[in-house]
């Protein structure tokens, strides 16, 4: 041991310098691998050379199982009320030093946090669970593949990304928040194509052959040590909230012109109804106006329907577009879209019998 | 995890390894490998090393390499040099790396680790860091007939 000691006042101080360089450790030393440490000793008796001695130990390397989930992204997954195939998207990753399948679950909550600082409050449907089958972190139908488990997923930082797709209901407003729990637990791995059974860890007394041990971290909703890891992602309505409010002035009576017109036979009319999206509303689109002329008017076809008219203070302004139809005593008109906080109107005119 | 305690003695590494070891003739020197698991625990706020037969030993987990020797013979033994190739599954512990004497070449040269280059595989060549290391040798001037004692390398599990 002399020597040792006297390399170990030399050392010390490179050293730490050295440290500071280390990089992380290399790859997991893979389960079932057994470390055999030999030492050989030559020594001298008398001053001549004697037979080599050897010693060794073995010890066999025992299977860790260990998963993270993640969400993928930072943000809430924004989507319309009637929204099909909303996807969440989700990384899961196996840092056990051996191949193994994980099983995938997604659960829904009824309240409760949600992912992103923000409260659960409706489920989305038709929750479904896919594997990205091509690899480009984009959710693709038909391409991706429907999955209950992730098959033989490799060992030390075998990744897979696995989409959580679901409709949103209707009728929902801005700002709900549905929230989905992606749980990932590891089965046996082994045998391609099937989902292994449920992993066992090792209790008392040690086992001859290799053993297993949970080393997983607690998740959203999963315990440490329990072979499993949970995350959470969540989908928030992004609605439009419209209003419409009709309104109608006088434009011109027969007798007094368009200089106090009042509201006699022969008088003609301007409707105006204007749709008014709220602040922080999605932008609506393609929205159809349908309005049912009352008895007693006679549609002014000479003025035709102004669409996607603006509004300043109140006063509908005649600068929408032609367009629209008149049908069957009714009026139609389609707005292309309506932002949120902004107005726009269907303008058409018509006269007193 | 199965561990197997292999006390070769007197074994013939340079004859004929088809000789049954009972049959070599004896050595004044006797060894004994073992292998700790090194545990770490907290008490009272009082952090304490642990050593325990390796039941369960996961990627990460530190172990304790030691080899015992005894001299057995009537005469001293002298240049008594242990050679030690790290498995390939395990990595030397910091503290080892600095205070033996290793080798980053599969044991052609010896020395303290901090002077020690290993190529950075870049054409170039970098200080060889606890990672890099192959072998841990340890020389002793002289065992007293009768003595004993045990040399031993900290080790984390790959």
């Amino acid at each position: 041991m002399k020597l040792s000691k006297k390399l170990l006042s030399t050392a010390g101080v490179l050293t730490l310098a050295v440290l500071g360089a280390q990089p992380a450790l290399a790859a997991q030393t893979t389960a079932g691998t057994t470390i055999t440490n030999t030492v050989s000793v030559d020594f001298q008796v008398g001053g001549f050379s004697q037979t080599q001695q050897s010693a060794s130990d073995t010890l066999t390397v025992d299977r860790k199982v260990n998963v993270t989930v993640a969400e993928v992204g930072t943000t809430t997954t924004t989507v319309s009320p009637g929204q099909t195939a909303a996807v969440t998207t989700f990384t899961v990753t196996n840092l056990s030093n051996a191949v193994l399948d994980f099983a995938l679950t997604a659960t829904q909550q009824t309240g409760g946090a949600g992912a992103h600082s923000n409260t659960d409050s409706f489920d989305v449907t038709n929750v479904k669970i896919y594997k990205d089958a091509n690899a480009n972190g984009v959710y693709d139908a038909g391409t991706d593949t429907l999955v209950t488990y992730l098959d033989e997923l490799g060992a030390d930082t075998g990744t897979a990304t696995v989409f959580v797709v679901a409709d949103i209901p209707l009728s929902l407003t801005t700002g709900n928040v549905a929230a989905v729990t992606l749980t990932a637990t590891g089965r046996e791995g082994g045998t391609a194509g099937t989902q292994g059974i449920a992993l066992v860890q090792t209790t008392g007394a040690n086992t001859s052959g290799m053993d297993t041990v949970f080393a997983d971290a607690a998740g959203a909703t999963d315990a440490a040590r329990d072979a499993a890891f949970s995350a959470k992602d969540d989908y928030t309505i992004s609605a439009a909230a419209l209003t419409a409010v009709k309104t109608s002035t006088i434009i011109s009576d027969p007798v007094n012109g368009t200089t106090n017109a009042k509201f006699i036979p022969g008088a003609t009319l301007q409707y105006c109804i204007a749709v008014t999206n709220a602040a922080g509303s999605a932008t609506a689109t393609t929205i159809l106006i349908q309005d049912p002329l009352p008895a007693g008017l006679t549609y002014d076809a000479g003025y035709g329907i102004k669409i996607n008219g603006t509004v300043t203070s109140g006063v509908c302004n005649t600068d929408g577009a032609t367009g629209g139809s008149f049908a069957s005593n009714k009026v139609s008109g389609t707005l292309t879209s309506v932002a949120a906080t902004e107005t726009k109107t269907l303008l058409f005119r018509a006269t007193i019998n | 995890m199965k561990k197997m305690i292999a006390d070769i003695v007197g074994f013939l590494v340079l004859g004929s390894l088809a000789a049954p070891a009972f049959a070599a003739p004896a050595s004044p020197v006797t060894l004994k490998g073992d292998v700790k698991l090194e545990k770490t625990i907290v008490e009272n706020g009082i952090s304490k090393q642990t050593l325990t037969d390796p039941k369960v030993v996961v990627p990460g987990d530190r172990l304790l390499f030691s080899t015992a020797y005894r001299n057995g013979g009537a005469a001293p033994v002298e240049h008594f040099v242990v050679t030690n190739p790290l498995p390939s599954a395990v990595t030397l512990a910091p503290e080892s790396a600095a205070s033996l004497e290793v080798s980053v070449d599969g044991g052609k040269s010896w020395g303290s680790l901090a002077k020690m280059t290993v190529a950075d595989g870049k054409g170039g060549r970098r200080g060889a860091q606890a990672a890099d290391v192959t072998h841990v040798r340890w020389t002793l001037a002289t065992i007293a007939p009768g003595a004993s004692g045990a040399v031993q390398y900290h080790a984390i599990v790959r």
